[in-house]
């Protein structure tokens, strides 16, 4: 701590180059599963300062250094922002070689690369999961805000994050909320008009025009992401838990009505939309299905649910949505409580242990009660949270299926799925975490080889050459703006109305408890 | 790429030339002077330039192969590092960072095939040898791997100096590629590199744009002198020879 204050590089003692040894950290526990490996929290031995290391896998790789983690490490590196991680630097571990034998010792590191990055108390599922917490309003408008403000962040800097879900925003306990594991995303850069792969995003946030197949697409993939996580926190549990593709598109649908050339021009020439098609029209249920939301939120989350890419809304203006500005105002993240560290990661093991216990205890019982419940936002006064209270209104018109389907979800990356299309087909989100990216090693040639044809060789050296001009440009909306932009400028302009929903109409008085 | 220049990793990592001009200690005492070592580099970049053309990558990934190829020979030395691997890797990088990723054994494949028409042969270095040798690379690169290049500015500035035409365009994108086979990349900024080209060929091909580089309100000292670079090396490269770039290579006497 002498050396450097929090969030401060310690850069006297780095070496101008290379890297440091890992045997500069010590290993404390595992906190999560990486996109390509673990990830530990680890002290720094010098300063005593807390980090997390996350292992970048080389073991299976063909291809050398995985472009994953190229990716990651390029954009990371140009990315600076309050809501984004930092990445602190780059340790090397001189590998198995010099390693004592065997590692049996828990607190060496075997060979290979780590990132260092700050460490973080929290991930926004493994808080959401925490028996008998429950989120207030204002803590939830200040967690949102903070997710568009990075994402709005990312996406002036041209990166698609393109894996936005709760146990990628990581809290600390100073009420702060970044957004992490960026192995998923890649620049959007305007030279670039290549395709874009559409198996990213976990299942159940993947937006409609990557399940329909689209291959150019932009920064709403992202928003659909975060719609799905605001609507999460006010409901108390994921709003479209598909099992694979098909049944994913179709919660999509039955939630926000099919696609039709109306709502979104060019939606039946999508690759995919033939195969999945619904037979027959269905009505957008958004404002039924969640009317015991407030209104502003409800505005809010009907346009971040827009099928239309094109229509959905952006993150800079959501910021300015009224859900913002009205009553209650998002809190200051300081004021927010501060909980032990919770990661999905070990909440999940916790409750794992807890549900192997319930099943010895009572096998033969076919409905064992939900080891917890996330509850709803508002404080209820009267009474303990109990499922029936919040799940009521929601699984009927949620969910056709029996509830029993949905059940599960509580622990939605707690119980292995099975890849529903055979191997590699559709990356089930509901594994370990890990598990829908693990997928990736395999794909990684494939992906990043084929959808990139060279692009305009240029000349060789002698000079005969021509530039293709053609494919540069097109500097879009995001042109190259200066990354430490000011935000307070974008808070300034009250939001022009959107959608008047007059107040009350089909609010639901019965569940009147908690709208607010 | 993304994101601004002067707020890049590039920009903070610019160097003097002094800094550049450097042989390593380890290379000095095998005898390799300055210029060895600027011909070595210089060849490299070409075989660089040779080998992308054969795995089919476009330019920019040339672009950043070379620069990346640089950097490390102002940190490392070419007996720890040899020249005929650092090279292909550097592609292999550049094109994983550049997104047109090539197969390491297709890499390894035009490796072996160029050789059989080099004087100097090596064709023991295999994929494995690659892997190994990129994370050397990213670890002296300290995972810097975002590289800003001039063809973006010298489009947009050809275009604002109304100098877009075939003739112009080929003209300064031939001599931007030439700029790779000097260090000028980690001296100076992009679109200073690229002004030095348009100047270049505005004397050449008799166009008056006095007026024009006077509005755009940059040091055209600075201009002129990446100009003069340029023009030395053109001056002086027939003068390197296959012959001397293998005396040079012999001299560091790396294991065949």
């Amino acid at each position: 701590m002498a050396v450097a204050g929090p969030g401060q590089l310690n850069v006297e003692e780095y070496p101008s180059w290379g890297s440091r040894s890992v045997d500069c950290f010590e290993k404390l526990e595992q906190i999560g599963e990486g996109t390509y490996g673990q990830v530990y929290m680890a002290r720094e031995i010098r300063t005593g300062e807390i980090v997390a290391l996350k292992k970048i896998r080389m073991d299976n790789e063909k291809e050398g250094f995985p472009i994953t983690a190229i990716r990651e490490i390029k954009i990371l590196k140009k990315l600076h922002h309050e809501n984004v991680i930092k990445l602190k630097e780059i340790v090397t571990s001189p590998g198995p070689e010099t390693d004592e034998q065997g590692n049996q010792d828990g607190n060496k590191f075997k060979g290979g690369i780590y990132m260092v990055f700050e460490y973080m108390d929290h991930d926004l599922t493994g808080l959401a999961d925490r028996p008998g917490l429950r989120f207030t309003v204002p803590q939830i408008k200040c967690y949102m805000k903070q997710l568009l403000t990075g994402l709005h962040y990312c996406h002036v800097n041209q990166v698609l994050h393109r894996d936005i879900k709760g146990s990628n925003l990581l809290i600390d306990n100073e009420g702060n909320l970044k957004l992490a594991d960026f192995g998923l995303a890649r620049s959007f850069s305007t030279d670039h008009t290549g395709n874009l792969t559409n198996r990213v995003i976990t299942l159940w946030y993947r937006p409609p025009e990557l399940l329909l197949g689209a291959t150019k697409y932009g920064p709403a993939v992202d928003m659909w992401s975060v719609g799905c996580i605001f609507a999460e926190l006010l409901n108390g549990k994921p709003i479209l838990p598909g099992k694979n593709e098909p049944e994913q598109l179709n919660k999509i649908f039955e939630l926000c009505g099919s696609p039709d050339e109306l709502n979104w021009p060019g939606v039946s020439k999508m690759p995919w939309y033939n195969n999945f098609k619904p037979p027959r029209p269905m009505k957008r249920r958004i404002r039924e299905v969640f009317r015991h939301f407030d209104r502003h939120a409800l505005d809010l989350l009907d346009s971040m649910l827009t099928l239309n890419p094109e229509k959905r809304i952006t993150a800079q203006d959501a910021l300015v949505a009224e859900y913002f500005w009205n009553d209650p105002l998002p809190c200051d993240p300081k004021s927010l409580p501060k909980y032990e560290s919770s990661h999905e990661f070990q909440t999940k093991k916790k409750r794992q242990q807890q549900r192997q216990n319930e099943e010895t205890a009572k096998r033969q019982k076919l409905q064992h009660p939900q080891p917890h419940t996330r509850l709803p936002p508002i404080q209820h006064t009267g009474g303990q949270a109990h499922p029936s209270h919040w799940h009521g209104p929601n699984h009927p018109i949620n969910n056709p299926q029996p509830p029993v389907s949905a059940g599960p979800s509580h622990h939605q990356y707690g119980r292995p799925r099975g890849p529903p299309g055979g191997p590699n087909r559709y990356p089930p989100s509901g594994n370990q975490s890990g598990g829908y990216n693990q997928n990736r090693g395999a794909q990684v040639g494939g992906y990043s080889g084929g959808p990139y044809p060279p692009q305009g060789r240029g000349p060789p050296y002698a000079g005969s050459g021509m530039p293709a001009p053609g494919q540069r440009g097109a500097a879009s909306g995001y042109g190259v703006g200066p990354p430490n932009y000011s935000q307070s400028s974008q808070f300034g302009g009250s939001a022009g109305g959107r959608g008047p929903n007059p107040m009350g109409g089909n609010r639901n008085q019965q569940y009147g408890g908690w709208q607010q | 790429m993304a994101a601004n220049f002067w707020t890049s990793s590039h920009c903070k990592q610019l160097l003097d030339q002094e800094e550049v001009d450097v042989v390593p200690p380890l290379d000095k005492e095998k005898g390799i002077t300055l210029e060895d070592f600027k011909h070595i580099k210089m060849h490299m970049a070409n075989y660089i330039w040779k080998l992308a053309q054969h795995v089919k990558v476009r330019q920019r990934v040339v672009a950043t192969a070379v620069t990346y190829m640089r950097r490390v020979y102002t940190r490392k030395s070419m007996t720890e590092y040899d020249p005929r691997l650092v090279a292909p890797t550097c592609l292999y990088l550049a094109s994983k960072a550049e997104e047109s990723t090539v197969q390491a054994r297709l890499l390894v494949f035009y490796m072996k095939k160029l050789y059989t028409d080099e004087k100097y042969r090596n064709d023991r270095y295999e994929i494995k040898d690659i892997l190994e040798m990129e994370m050397k690379i990213l670890e002296a690169l300290n995972y810097y791997l975002v590289v800003f290049h001039p063809y973006r500015a010298l489009s947009q500035l050809l275009q604002d100096a109304s100098l877009n035409d075939i003739s112009m365009t080929q003209l300064t994108w031939g001599l931007l590629n030439d700029t790779y086979r000097m260090d000028l990349i980690l001296v100076h900024a992009p679109h200073l590199i690229a002004l030095a080209c348009i100047y270049i060929a505005s004397v050449l091909r008799e166009k008056d744009t006095t007026a024009w580089f006077e509005e755009l309100r940059v040091d055209m000292n600075v201009v002129k002198n990446i100009s003069m670079e340029i023009l030395d090396f053109y001056e002086n490269h027939r003068m390197i020879t296959d012959d001397r770039i293998i005396a040079a290579l012999s001299k560091l006497n790396l294991k065949p």
